[in-house]
């Protein structure tokens, strides 16, 4: 059992902030987690202290049930995989791959078997004898995985493997990491700044923001169902629309209305209309997802969409299978996915409807869903 | 045109002084660049009157052992400074680079001091221990050591290494030509040294090559003859000389790098 438990855990440097703050996350067996948050969050901070690499200041760090805090990092049965490879430029791939295996003072028959599987596995047997520097960044990246594969570590640890890769092989690479975790079906640890990755890679995702967890649930918890309105900016893309305003109760009749008027949506048929109702009067953040705007009403239930709103449109941009139409309500820049056979031009009016059961809505002071 | 000139008015008192040190002593008031009255005698004249030979071993045993002993420490405390964190990690790196402002001569007496008490006078250790951790290594070591990444020390300590293998097996491998450098600049100021061999060695047969040469220059047992005293100082040159031709090209970045001149 390769389980990973933080428990209550903290790290500060001297005479310095909280950089982490009371950290609880369990990691299950053979689970896929991705640590991600803007620079500075501490994802990285986090994932050396599992590694060894950074004291634990509070807390506990459990690997396999057992308190790992001051055991050194050869010593936790880990490997890690870092952002720019960090290869011994002087060895060869072969050599690099082998060399924390001669440290364990594993036998030569054994060490040759174990580097010529995972070359195999990553399809570099024939970079075995090359150094570094005559390697493409991919090729390299791959070696970096065969380093950490070799051990057969209880947990993987990934710093931002791919963000030195181009867009394309980054892609690629992702597909073949979920490959590979689920044929080594190992406890990976995977840290990046790319919500795309981390929606694609994690079982489950741990978003951080200053230190803090704001919300450890799977992608598509996260993605719909975020806990505050950090976690629903910062995941999805294009990022969530926003629109401050307040909610009216009159007549029994729950809305909301945007701060400067503008737009009056009906909540009466909302699933969070309970909850709204007891905001009333209160600053609320109104938050919509861009495939979440229509441009028409055709065979659109009114129960479940707003009243269409017009607009002019500031910008388009065609991805094909879709359209990105930027507009603009109060000041705040909108955007909103529609079909691709849509006809929508530039600074045209257009009728646009929002999906009432899929607003989100979020105390504006307390930056909390409210549910 | 100049510096042809330049190179010229360099290299000439070399030649001269090979040229000189072939000719015989008649020979000697020309500044020809060939040997005038050529002659081998002064070489015959040097070998005979001291233990050169022993000399050279004696210098060669200090100087290769100091070189790997400031190779080895100044590795060691430029790692500590540079990636290590520890409570006053700057101060010490202050001090250590100022000691590099303080002239030897001040050292020297205190330093004379130390070694009688030690009871190290006469002894090879007196010639090693004082020179075996330099500030100038462990400055060139500590900037060099900055300058790789710490995920090449994190990936080594994941694999299983101490500090001493992240040093010498990981780190010391892809700072060669810093290792180059300290290596030729330490050997060359070891091997010239004459100054501190004359204080605290006195016993012939633990001279060093530089001391022994400049006992025998200034010190009248080469008896006047200035051919046999040129001949002992190229006697002293040629082992600098044929570093300098094996290992010409790094000689030159070494001195490039530092920004020092000897």
């Amino acid at each position: 059992m390769a389980e990973v438990i933080l428990r209550h855990i903290a790290k500060a440097y001297p005479g310095g902030p909280k950089v982490i703050k009371d950290v609880n996350i369990e990691v299950k067996d053979r689970e896929f987690v991705v640590l991600v948050g803007p620079s500075g969050c501490g994802k990285s901070t986090l994932l050396r202290m599992i590694a060894g690499l950074e004291d634990i200041t509070n807390g506990d760090l459990l690997i396999g049930g057992q308190r790992i805090n001051d055991r050194a990092p050869k010593d936790r049965d880990i490997a890690m995989v870092f952002q720019n490879y960090a290869l011994y430029p002087h060895m060869t791939v072969y050599d690099n791959m082998a060399f924390g295996l001669k440290l364990r003072n594993m036998a030569s028959d054994e060490i040759r078997q174990r580097v010529t599987n995972a070359a195999k596995i990553l399809e570099i047997e024939n970079l075995l004898d090359r150094k570094p520097k005559d390697m493409s960044g991919g090729q390299r990246q791959r070696v970096a995985i065969g380093r950490a594969i070799v051990r057969n570590p209880k947990v993987f640890l990934f710093d931002e493997p791919l963000s030195n890769l181009d867009a394309k092989l980054r892609g690629q690479t992702r597909i073949e990491l979920q490959k590979l975790h689920r044929d080594l079906q190992a406890t990976m640890i995977y840290v990046t700044h790319d919500q795309i990755e981390a929606m694609t890679l994690g079982d489950r995702i741990v978003v951080l923001r200053n230190g803090d967890v704001l919300q450890y649930d799977t992608p598509l918890a996260l993605y719909n169902q975020p806990a505050n309105l950090f976690v629903a900016g910062f995941i999805g893309s294009p990022p969530m629309n926003f629109l401050p305003g307040r909610i009216v109760n009159s007549d029994k009749k729950v809305s909301f209305e945007s701060t400067g008027g503008l737009v009056r949506i009906d909540l009466s048929t909302s699933i969070h209309r309970t909850a709204l109702a007891s905001y009333e009067g209160r600053e609320v953040t109104l938050g919509v997802r861009a495939e979440h705007i229509r441009e028409q009403s055709i065979g659109l239930s009114r129960d479940n969409y707003s009243a269409e709103m017009d607009t002019l449109i500031d910008v388009v941009e065609h991805m094909g299978s879709e359209i990105l139409t930027y507009f603009t309500i109060e000041e705040r820049r909108f955007v909103a996915k529609l079909h691709g056979g849509a006809t929508v031009t530039f600074d045209q009016p257009i009728a646009l409807f929002w999906e009432v059961n899929k607003l989100h809505f979020f105390d504006t002071q307390t930056e909390q869903a409210i549910r | 045109m100049l510096l042809i000139l330049a190179a010229v008015s360099f290299i000439y008192p070399f030649i001269w002084m090979v040229s000189a040190s072939l000719s015989s002593e008649s020979g000697l008031g020309d500044l020809t660049l060939f040997p005038v009255g050529f002659t081998g005698s002064n070489y015959v004249t040097v070998f005979t009157k001291i233990p050169l030979d022993r000399a050279f071993l004696n210098s060669s045993f200090v100087a290769i052992l100091t070189t790997g002993l400031v190779l080895v420490s100044g590795a060691m405390v430029g790692y500590a400074l540079a990636k290590l964190d520890f409570a006053g990690r700057d101060w010490i790196f202050y001090l250590i680079i100022f000691t590099m402002t303080l002239p030897f001569q001040i050292t020297l007496i205190p330093n004379y001091i130390t070694m009688v008490r030690f009871g190290w006078v006469d002894t090879y250790l007196a010639l090693i221990v004082p020179f075996a951790l330099n500030s100038f290594s462990i400055l060139l070591f500590r900037q060099a050591f900055q300058s790789l990444p710490q995920a090449l020390i994190d990936a080594a300590r994941m694999d299983g290494a101490n500090e001493m293998r992240i040093i010498f097996q990981i780190l010391i491998p892809n700072i060669l030509p810093t290792v180059l450098t300290i290596t030729i600049l330490t050997f060359m100021g070891l091997w010239n040294e004459a100054l501190w061999p004359l204080i605290v060695i006195r016993d012939e047969s633990r001279m060093t090559m530089p001391q022994l040469v400049t006992l025998f220059s200034v010190g009248g047992r080469a008896e006047g003859q200035l051919g046999v005293k040129i001949a002992a100082a190229v006697l002293l040159a040629i082992p600098i000389v044929i570093l300098y031709l094996f290992f010409q090209k790094h000689f030159i970045r070494s001195m490039a790098s530092s920004g020092l001149k000897d």
